[in-house]
């Protein structure tokens, strides 16, 4: 959700667009939802050797209302996905969602019963993040890509 | 002991990483993407299917690594090679290649079931995508040029990493050489994508010699 | 492993028993018996190549080797040539057999290339699979191997690699003992040892693609499932194969929803396994991109357009509601191809909700539906081995019945059966009659009585019994009252029938009612409708306005095709529901897609009455829907539901209320893979007929039209099927030479061959073989106008 949205096109609404965006991008804020493996390095990644503060992130909120960006970290079963709707739907807008690692996005090598074959089922994904799980720089390319498609208004 | 004198000297701790950090050499902090953590040498990235020196693919199609994938990432399909103008050795050529990055789970079975070292590692991990048709990776993205470069997915992306596409996992020889299991003093592994360094198995008549 | 036997391998020799030890465990076999088969029968498998439950034993490659307890110690024996005896005591796993084992195995990959990783074989060969179980685990041999071209194309559908081959001379028996046409064979000596065909002669078997799958390696491969697809991402559902009325057991595989491959089965009641290439490489065309995947409608300018469902059915819904409300003749033609619910479905469609009595599901090319559905003397399959005369007066089984054909050769060839064959011209099984008797068509009547007056050879072997008559049309120039005449002639003398009719489920659809003189379940109607030729008629002169076509070309399946194409050309309104644009549905106002075979479940019935499941194993393409929901759906918009569910529901509605099929469940077939007969023994049979002796029209000429089927034709579902459309043999005439002299033709030139009911231009061969007075004209060739069932004839120099 951005200002272009509401706000007819001209010059002051371009740059309000432009400058929100950038605030956007720069402080977000990620509810913690590590369900497996990747939440490890998901904590990793937050953590002193790759220190996700430097992108204005550091804090991962326990309360879904203080955070914009949800960070699915793992396997996703059929059991949890009401509960992952119902964070995401109690996080504010503008929110955008990461599908981190194999589990998360397709199910992965657990092709059963027992999970959501990709959390893009229940949740609007905005980055799949490829590995398995992924390093905490897979992580941070999938963030540092998450902002260059806020800043170009993709997402 | 007071609550305050452990308060202290927990913060004592705290204070010495601080200004070891900011003074001294204690920063661990790795900027990424301005900067990057070497990737220990056998790490499991994207993959990439070789060429033989000539140009030839080394994939025959075989789908072995397909039956290997514990994901069931990897889809294959094969044809008869075009006698006039032949894609790979052999009769049988994997005309279809994908790779859903998405399901594969980076284990490496497909390298070691491989019965050509057609398919092997490279070092790249950083390749999220936006879409998920992205991630689906065909024969174009993953099939090494003529020139042995490795395409990228985005080679447009400033956060692209090109030059990790140039270290391989560490890929072993498949077959020890000419089938004895013995072969000490001889080259088992290589770091780059491509043909491999090692030289080829001996003909009967040099085994003989 | 190759050998499909489902249910082990069942004795085929004496009743007396002998005591056999095998591995310290005592059992009894039949005297006679191979070691082999009945150390499997009791759970103990001994490493084959050669052997094969299905052929005779040859021990060519040792690999059964096993220890045997002589008064002279132990000695090692191969367990495929040697039969039980009474007090035998055999180890397979002593140390010596394993030791024989593995030498063996290494012999067998000196020349073996290991190229397993682009070899069809790969993941299902019994090379790889015994290496591994019984393998020395390395090998000695350190020399050059034995090379070839590889791989080498023996015909349009197989390919040989000979460096794979291991000599074990399945595939030379196949050919020479179970198909009767050894065009495969061993060449050169020693170590040069190799299989290949002969010099410029094909291996162009109609049978080629059993031996791709009986051969322990990958030496033989065929083209249509080469480097589709590996053994072990294929999914593999039992199915009843849809191209003859034997009902042969396949298994259908499939990867990616997408059929790759037709395996036969080892049904004891069928085709022990064996497969005509027609049917092992006709899945072709359920890919198809030819394929409907919409309804279309057809425009005023003859095009069609796509519509909806919604559209398309109130379009059809309206129309045929028009015509049956204004007390117009409707019909329906077709049905024979699909399922028994589907025919049922559609009996029930045309009865209740169209309410007409005119439907046939033979295009006039059958025999009476009331003969075919009635069981009067009906004979089994398995009866074939028992008898001691068979009588063959009918289409040649080779090109229309070919796993028939195997069963017949087989009771001749390996059971000491006589064979009376009577056709009108060479036929398949020459090789094997005892005795053989050629007419010209028209005077079968007359041939007929005198078997029956005159004292003979042939006449002695009849009556001496049990004889087992497979009886039809041998042509469309015969009339099928012939074959009726013959049953009762059969009849007299104690025989037992198979009367022979084309399409899959014929018996089934008939057994549905869908006859104009037959009611669901063998009954007969009180008011017959018009059969086939009748509605063409009736269509092309405007008696009858709308038609219903399921799964039927009549323009190129009725003989008379010129008739169809006038029928449905006059017709007001013709629906078709069918899977290809054919030339018939191209003459539609509506075409539905269907479901085709793999694409539904349903169950079909043989021609002994043998009902046996067909399963589903992939999606139909695009929007098509089964048959049964496309006509529930017009009977509900045309305000006479005939409330249908789902398929399995009309097989419960079946098997209460059609008489012949009371009991028949799908849980019953899903247990009872080789299927039951009906009736059951609960069920009822209400439809009494016996054959009349009523031997139909003679007619004479000077030159008299045979007009048959082959294997491979210009059908619909060949003509989508890339290994199949190229090898119909194409049209000719074929005369005797004096005849050809006569009319001043040479072999080669072009004639105009002319019945009263078409005429094409031909080119002429000259067969010696053929009888005088005689034309054979292939029946549906490519590009061929139907010359109709009119057997006179006229040929002239063009």
């Amino acid at each position: 959700m951005s200002v272009r949205r509401t706000a007819p096109t001209n010059l002051l609404t371009t740059t309000i667009d432009k400058a929100a965006r950038w605030a956007q991008s720069r402080s977000m804020f990620p509810a913690t939802f590590g369900l497996a493996c990747c939440a490890i390095e998901m904590m990793a990644t937050g953590a002193a050797h790759y220190d996700l503060a430097r992108f204005g992130m550091e804090v991962f909120r326990a309360s879904p209302r203080q955070a914009d960006l949800m960070i699915v970290a793992g396997r996703v079963s059929q059991k949890m996905a009401p509960v992952l709707r119902q964070v995401y739907d109690q996080m504010p807008d503008p929110k955008w969602v990461i599908s981190m690692g194999a589990c998360a996005s397709t199910g992965g090598m657990f092709n059963n019963y027992a999970l959501v074959q990709g959390v893009d089922q229940v949740v609007p994904v905005d980055i799949y993040v490829p590995g398995c799980p992924p390093g905490p720089q897979s992580l941070m390319h999938g963030i540092l890509t998450l902002h260059d498609n806020i800043m170009a208004g993709k997402a | 002991m007071s609550g305050l004198g452990a308060f202290l000297r927990g913060l004592r701790v705290t204070g010495k990483v601080m200004v070891n950090t900011v003074f001294g050499d204690g920063l661990v902090t790795t900027k990424y993407p301005q900067e990057f953590r070497q990737k220990p040498q056998r790490f499991h990235g994207r993959h990439v299917l070789n060429r033989y020196p000539d140009g030839m693919e080394k994939c025959i199609g075989c789908e072995l690594c397909a039956g290997a994938c514990p994901a069931r990432c990897i889809y294959v399909r094969g044809r008869d090679n075009p006698s006039d103008e032949p894609v790979s050795p052999g009769e049988r050529y994997g005309y279809v290649y994908e790779i859903n990055m998405l399901r594969c789970i980076f284990c490496g079975l497909c390298v070691e079931a491989c019965p050509t070292e057609a398919i092997t590692m490279t070092h790249l991990f950083e390749i999220s995508t936006a879409n998920r048709r992205d991630a689906i990776y065909t024969r174009q993205e993953l099939l090494m040029r003529p020139d042995g470069s490795v395409p990228h997915m985005f080679p447009d992306d400033p956060l692209a990493q090109l030059a990790e596409l140039d270290t391989a996992d560490g890929w072993l020889r498949a077959t020890a050489p000419s089938g004895v299991a013995a072969y000490e003093g001889v080259q088992a592994w290589q770091g780059t994508p491509g043909p491999a360094s090692w030289a080829p198995e001996p003909t009967q008549d040099e085994r003989d010699a | 492993m190759t050998d499909l036997t489902r249910e082990g391998i069942k004795a085929t020799v004496g009743e007396e028993m002998v005591k056999v030890t095998v591995d310290g465990q005592e059992f009894e076999a039949p005297k006679g018996q191979m070691l082999i088969q009945a150390a499997q029968n009791h759970g103990t498998y001994i490493p084959r190549f050669c052997w094969h439950p299905r052929m005779r034993p040859v021990g060519m490659c040792r690999m059964c080797l096993v220890e045997m307890e002589t008064p002279k110690g132990r000695v090692l024996i191969t367990a495929c040539t040697n039969p039980v005896a009474d007090g035998m005591v055999i180890d397979t796993k002593s140390e010596v057999a394993k030791k024989a084992q593995e030498g063996v195995l290494e012999f067998l990959l000196i020349n073996h290339p290991l190229d397993c990783p682009v070899c069809d074989r790969g993941g299902e060969c019994p090379l790889q699979d015994h290496t591994i179980a019984y393998g020395p685990g390395e090998s000695r041999f350190v020399e050059e191997k034995r090379h070839f071209e590889k791989p080498i194309k023996i015909s349009d559908l197989v390919y040989l690699d000979r460096e794979r081959c291991i000599l074990c001379a399945r595939c030379t028996r196949f050919s020479d003992e179970v198909s009767g046409d050894p065009l495969i064979e061993f060449l050169d000596r020693g170590n040069f040892t190799q299989i290949n065909t002969f010099p410029d002669q094909p291996f162009a078997s109609y049978f080629s693609g059993n031996t791709v799958q009986i051969c322990p390696v990958g030496a033989l491969t065929s083209k249509a499932y080469r480097f589709r697809a590996r053994p072990w991402d294929l999914v593999s559902i039992e199915s009843t194969c849809p191209h003859c009325t034997t009902g042969d057991r396949i298994t259908v595989q499939a990867s990616q929803n997408e059929v790759l491959r037709f395996l036969g089965v080892d049904a004891e009641a069928t085709n022990w396994s064996w497969l005509s290439d027609k049917c092992r490489f006709g899945f072709e065309f359920i890919e198809s991109p030819d394929r409907l995947t919409s309804p279309m409608i057809r425009q005023e300018d003859g095009s069609f357009t796509e519509a909806t469902w919604t559209e398309a059915l109130e379009l059809v819904a309206s129309r045929f509601t028009e015509i049956r409300d204004a007390g117009k003749g409707l019909a329906v033609l077709g049905g024979a191809r699909g399922t028994n619910e589907d025919a049922y479905a559609l009996a029930k469609f045309a009865r209740e909700v169209l309410s007409t009595n005119n439907i046939d599901c033979q295009l006039d090319d059958g025999l009476d539906p009331q003969f075919l559905a009635a069981t009067a003397d009906r004979a089994r399959i398995s009866d074939l081995d028992s008898a001691r005369t068979i009588l063959v007066w009918g289409p040649d089984l080779k090109e229309e019945h070919p796993t028939l054909y195997l069963r017949v050769r087989h009771a001749v060839q390996e059971k000491g059966a006589r064979l009376v064959l009577i056709h009108p011209w060479r036929n398949g099984l020459d090789d094997r009659a005892t005795h053989k008797l050629t007419y010209r068509p028209g005077s079968g009547a007359a041939l007929l009585t005198r078997l029956q007056s005159e004292e003979g050879e042939v006449a002695t072997a009849l009556a001496e019994g049990p004889l087992v008559a497979l009886l039809g049309r041998t042509g469309y120039g015969e009339d099928g009252r012939l074959a009726e005449a013959v049953a009762a002639h059969v009849r007299s003398l104690g025989g037992k029938l198979l009367p022979l009719a084309r399409r899959s489920n014929v018996y089934g659809a008939l057994d549905m009612g869908l006859a104009p003189s037959l009611a669901p379940g063998r009954a007969t109607t009180d008011n017959p409708g018009k059969n086939a030729a009748q509605i063409l008629e009736g269509l092309a002169e405007g008696s009858i306005l709308g038609l219903l076509m399921v799964g039927s070309d009549p323009v190129r399946d009725v003989p008379n095709g010129e008739l169809a194409r006038q029928a449905l050309e006059q017709a007001r309104f013709v629906v078709a529901l069918d899977q290809f644009l054919t030339d018939s549905s191209r003459l539609a106002d509506v075409v539905l897609p269907v479901e085709g075979f793999a694409e539904k479940e349903g169950s079909v019935t043989n021609v002994e009455g043998r009902v046996q499941k067909v399963n589903r194993v992939v999606p139909g393409p695009g929007q098509s829907r089964p048959d049964w929901s496309i006509l529930d759906d017009l009977s509900d918009r045309m305000g006479r539901s005939i409330n249908l569910v789902s398929a399995e529901a009309i097989a419960k509605e079946i098997a209460t209320e059609v008489p012949a099929y009371v009991g028949v469940t799908w849980d019953m077939l899903d247990a009872e893979k080789d299927g039951v007969v009906v009736p059951l023994p609960e069920a009822t049979q209400p439809l009494v007929y016996l054959p009349a002796d009523t031997p139909g029209k003679s007619f004479s000429g000077e030159l008299v039209l045979h007009y048959a089927r082959t294997m491979f034709d210009d059908g619909v579902l060949m003509r989508h099927g890339p290994s199949l459309e190229h090898l119909a043999p194409g049209a000719v005439a074929i005369l005797n030479f004096d005849d050809a002299r006569r009319l001043g033709l040479s072999d080669g030139d072009q004639a105009d061959i002319k019945t009263s009911q078409g005429s094409a231009r031909l080119t002429v061969r000259i067969d010696p073989s053929m009888n005088h007075g005689l034309v054979y004209v292939p029946f549906n060739q490519p590009g061929i106008p139907s010359l109709g069932s009119d057997p006179v004839v006229t040929v002239t120099k063009a």
